[in-house]
């Protein structure tokens, strides 16, 4: 029997039973629809993350100090052991084109036009830092002048006064001592100022000099040096970001003030803008991989559903699977016939899988205000399982139809 | 009649099926011989090993001993899938419950032991409308079975066994699920077939319908009691019964 001829066929016995064909195929349907939604949302979420984080990418790293055991990572602990002149002999480094020193202002508070608030600290750094920070945008004004009382707020932070801040406007560091520094307003960030996106954590952003006042006494020196926690190192371009990296660690662990500095146990971390990604990259697919998994259950189900429909449709065509051998019908045909049959319930339900899976990740995209980005490969994927879901949920019960004994099927009522 | 070989041939054979550690001998040395063109009647009450004989000659089954020839090749030597060749091909079955596949339709239930056969689609469908133009069912070739009246629905299942143009048709009973009406007109069928040339072996446990024929197998414990001959066999036209 030709492969057309079980198909007219396999088609007139799924007919014959429409609604137990459609909750078969609805099951292998949801099945493949939920693995799709998760793995689009998974995309979709990764897609988002890594354009925001690596979005207008520049040649630089962050250097830090922290533990040797400790998760590397942005958030890990750090302390300010980078000395002025640390700064200046990395910056003096071959293919260094630019050493941006950061850390926290600890103050007391905010106060502006009379409202004065609790604020716990600001970030200090020169003003090339917004020449490199990746996410956010000047929406008035510009960068600060080093060795100015000038600031920089995000909106989240602007937003925290009840009157409106504007460029130009006075605002009131209050120190932890109690005292007051007045600073002109020079610029505002827009919203966007986080790599994550949504989250508005409000920052104020001064220059270090006269801000900065973590100070040490350089080894090397013997004078009194800013100390720095971070530094984010701009190497000239992106063929040069390894050799800066060793270059900057071969000095750090050479002759540097912050090995001095630092803890016995802390070592030093150069993290390129490739490990940040790579990091993020690795969890989302494991949390991708987490929810896919969950999904691949439900195919599983599904597909259990189409081997007992199977197994219940041979039973019931035992008589029908008689007449088909009696009027010559070999055993192949038979397993052809019910195998079809499946493979056809497999490959619909993985079908209305990939329009369902689809609407659920056009769905959740939208609700979880994320790009949409459809993995493609996922549907040609959908339809071979389907395929497979199919065969191997057909196979048992297509044999078992296949041996059945035409003598013992025609006295079958 | 030395070229074509007869349509089935059955030398001592016995039957015995193992009935937990009980052996039962179903049929034991039963030896007949079906010419082509002839009619033929197997008789006896249940238990007689009528459907055993009809298994065998049917080519559903082997014998546990004897042989059993259709069409000049011995089924006993033959693999599973060449006895299903042979059975697809040479015999042609007519059940008392009709057995048509309910899904399909009248044209297509002809058609199918076509398609185990390898027929081209426009072949089958040609076919099946001659046939069904044969047992006077031309009209019907789109129902399907549930839209049929029994004795249209025999009819198709005797156009089936027409098919693949077999050695042998083998009715089981045919008339077993009719009125009587019905069950003449089936018979006269039969008849029809057998003025035509096809040769037939009509299993039955009554008499009258045994009579059609022109000689009744009487089976009895599996062995055969008696050969009756018929000297003058029912032979109804086809217009006798409505």
């Amino acid at each position: 029997m030709n492969f057309e001829e079980s198909l007219r066929i396999s088609v007139r016995a799924i007919r014959g039973h429409r609604l137990r064909s459609f909750l078969t195929v609805l099951g292998v349907a949801i099945g493949v629809a939920a693995v799709i939604t998760f793995v689009t949302l998974g995309a979709s979420l990764q897609a988002d993350v890594l354009g925001e984080v690596a979005g207008d990418r520049t040649p630089s790293m962050a250097v830090a100090a922290g533990p040797a055991d400790a998760s590397p990572g942005p958030s890990g602990p750090q302390q300010a052991v980078f000395t002025e002149r640390d700064v200046a002999e990395i910056q003096a480094l071959d293919g260094v084109d630019a050493v941006v020193p950061s850390g926290d202002v600890p103050v007391a508070g905010l106060a502006f036009e009379g409202q004065t608030l609790g604020y716990n600290q600001l970030t200090a750094s020169t003003p090339a830092f917004f020449d490199y920070r990746t996410t956010a945008e000047f929406s008035a004004g510009g960068p600060y002048a080093q060795g100015a009382a000038e600031l920089v707020l995000n909106e989240p932070a602007a937003d925290l006064f009840e009157a409106n801040v504007s460029v130009g406007d006075q605002v009131a560091v209050v120190r932890p001592d109690g005292t007051r520094v007045n600073a002109t307003v020079v610029g505002l960030l827009g919203a966007s100022d986080s790599p994550f996106g949504g989250f508005a954590i409000p920052r104020v952003y001064v220059p270090t000099d006269p801000f900065y006042e973590t100070r040490l006494e350089s080894p090397s020196t013997g004078d009194q040096q800013r100390v720095y926690p971070t530094l984010t190192v701009v190497a000239e371009d992106f063929q040069r970001v390894g050799d800066v990296r060793e270059g900057v660690l071969a000095y750090l662990d050479g002759e540097s003030d912050a090995r001095r500095l630092k803890p016995e146990s802390y070592e030093f971390r150069a993290q390129t803008a490739e490990d940040v990604v790579d990091q993020i990259r690795s969890l989302l697919d494991t949390f991708t991989a987490f929810v896919t998994g969950i999904a691949v259950i439900s195919l599983v189900v599904g597909s259990i559903g189409i081997a007992n429909v199977m197994l219940v449709s041979v039973t019931e065509r035992t008589r029908e699977i008689g007449i088909m051998k009696a009027v010559g019908a070999q055993n192949r045909d038979v397993l052809q016939l019910f195998l079809v049959e499946a493979v056809l319930l497999g490959v619909v339900g993985a079908l209305a899988g990939i329009l369902l899976g689809i609407l659920g990740a056009v769905a959740a995209t939208r609700y979880a205000e994320l790009p949409l980005t459809f993995p493609y490969e996922w549907a040609g994927i959908a339809v071979l399982v389907g395929l497979l879901v199919g065969v191997v949920a057909g196979l048992y019960p297509a044999w078992n139809a296949a041996r059945t004994d035409p003598i013992d099927a025609l006295r079958y009522e | 009649m030395s070229d074509v070989p007869d349509a089935v041939v059955l030398e001592g054979v016995s039957k015995t099926y193992r009935l937990g550690d009980q052996p039962v001998t179903a049929l034991s040395g039963v030896s007949m011989r079906l010419q082509r063109g002839s009619y033929t009647a197997v008789m006896g009450p249940s238990g007689s090993g009528k459907s055993t004989l009809m298994n065998l000659v049917g080519c559903l089954d082997t014998p546990t001993s004897g042989r059993v020839v259709v069409d000049g090749q011995d089924v006993a030597g033959l693999s599973d899938r060449e006895r299903t060749r042979l059975r697809g091909r040479e015999i042609g079955f007519v059940f008392q419950t009709f057995n048509l596949m309910p899904r399909l339709t009248a044209a297509e239930n002809v058609a199918l032991p076509m398609v185990f056969q390898g027929v081209s689609a426009a072949e089958r469908e040609l076919r099946a409308r001659q046939l069904l133009d044969r047992v006077g069912l031309a009209e019907r070739a789109t129902h399907r079975p549930r839209e049929l009246s029994g004795g249209q629905r025999q009819r198709v299942a005797i156009a089936r066994a027409l098919a693949n143009d077999p050695a042998l048709l083998l009715a089981d009973e045919p008339t077993g699920n009719l009125d009587s009406a019905t069950g003449r007109a089936i018979m006269s069928q039969f008849a029809d077939l057998h003025r035509a040339g096809n040769t037939v072996l009509v299993v039955t446990h009554e008499r009258p319908i045994a009579e059609h024929a022109d000689r009744i197998v009487h089976l009895l414990d599996g062995e055969i009691e008696r050969v009756e001959t018929i000297d003058e066999p029912r032979r109804p036209q086809a217009g006798d019964a409505s």
